[in-house]
């Protein structure tokens, strides 16, 4: 079943979303020059979700996306990479997705709020959060550096 | 049309492609000795389709499917990379041209997720056991020792032995614990299959793609049958063929 406008509001506002314990950067399945986390949210609403994070030191970019079991992304942060919008409308490199009946997640606006820059997730991750309602009780690892030169 | 910006070591085109969500599919270029450009998504695409999944490993048909749209194009799979070469400046514009079709098509693997289709672990499952040339019989009707109806996932006839598989898929810690429980109790009330001249196998296959799991749910399943991980799933191969 799709996720309503109305439930995406009330998981966006509701401001029990907690995060428990420290975030650590982890290589992926290919060894690729990204790297990612993920973690389980905890919600008084006991809503199914998860927040994934990925970084790409060589780019770089940066995505926070906060991901509903039963109806994939719902919203998320992009640094780094732009975006064009369904009426063809382009998005600058730092936009947020956010779930709508209509279109998905392929609607993607500007915020004001993201100053961070794509290289620095630590202080993207706080100003995610305040927008995103999530509480962290723990701290995000800084990524660990990386080779550039021995990936290409 | 196709945007080219300085991007620290590397030259970024920004192609006219998008990946589904409809972010634009940039790609790298970097030049070294000798005159050869390399063309390379720096595993953009990878990482975007990490970022919309739970799945903690690629299934194999995943990956089969990279492995297949990368030889079609030409390009190279490296660590996560999409990545072509050009000795010749007449030859770039195809080189990027294959790179961006590859990704294009890569991120198309979005919807073979769950999580943007209506398949669910089990039939990813069921695709799996095709794969392996496998004969199973789905939701498959077994009568316990009580009396009671079960419907098993899979009951799986490979040529060393017959098994029966539950699979375990939740979203939710607190629902994990109640399924953990049912498959419990219907390998209890089904262990007369397991004594039988033809014995059957219990496998209970665990969905890991979210983190709902505890060690006292592993603990409880190992107790009764045998466990595999969906995110391994050499493991279920290996039980079943053992």
């Amino acid at each position: 079943m799709p996720l309503s406008d109305a439930e995406f509001d009330a998981i966006l506002t509701d401001c029990t979303k907690l995060i428990e314990g420290d975030i650590v950067w982890q290589e992926d399945e290919d060894h690729s020059p990204s790297l990612e986390f993920k973690k389980e949210i905890i919600t008084a609403g006991g809503w199914p979700l998860f927040l994934k994070g990925t970084f790409n030191p060589l780019v770089p970019a940066i995505t926070f996306a906060l991901i509903s079991k039963t109806s994939g992304r719902i919203y998320a942060l992009d640094l780094g990479k732009g975006h064009k919008n369904p009426d063809g409308r382009r998005v600058g490199d730092t936009h947020k997705h956010r779930w709508s009946e209509e279109f998905k997640d392929k609607q993607a606006y500007e915020p004001e709020d993201i100053t961070a820059a794509p290289d620095n997730p630590i202080q993207a991750w706080q100003q995610f959060c305040q927008e995103a309602t999530i509480q962290h009780n723990g701290r995000m690892h800084p990524p660990p550096p990386i080779q550039g030169d021995l990936f290409l | 049309m196709f945007e080219c910006s300085v991007n620290g070591d590397y030259v970024r085109v920004r192609t006219p492609f998008l990946y589904p969500d409809g972010d634009f599919i940039d790609l790298f270029l970097k030049s070294a000795n000798q005159g050869v450009t390399t063309v390379s998504d720096l595993g953009e695409t990878v990482r975007w389709l990490n970022s919309n999944t739970l799945s903690a490993k690629r299934s194999p048909k995943q990956a089969g499917l990279i492995s297949d749209i990368s030889q079609t194009h030409g390009v190279e799979f490296f660590r996560g990379m999409l990545k072509a070469r050009s000795s010749e400046p007449t030859a770039l514009a195809d080189a990027v041209t294959r790179v961006s079709q590859a990704a294009l098509r890569i991120s198309d693997l979005i919807f073979t997720s769950r999580l943007r289709s209506v398949e669910s672990v089990t039939d990813e499952v069921a695709d799996f056991l095709q794969e392996l040339y496998l004969p199973f019989e789905r939701n498959k009707k077994l009568i316990g020792r009580s009396g009671k109806s079960w419907r098993i996932d899979f009951q799986v006839s490979a040529p060393q032995k017959s098994s029966l598989i539950s699979v375990l898929s939740s979203g939710s810690r607190s629902a994990a614990q109640q399924i953990t429980k049912s498959v419990v109790a219907t390998w209890y009330d089904l262990s007369q299959y397991k004594a039988s001249p033809e014995p059957l196998t219990f496998i209970s296959l665990v969905d890991d793609s979210a983190d709902v799991w505890s060690e006292e749910d592993f603990n409880l399943v190992e107790s009764i049958s045998d466990v595999a991980r969906w995110s391994v799933p050499e493991t279920l191969s290996q039980l079943l063929t053992a």
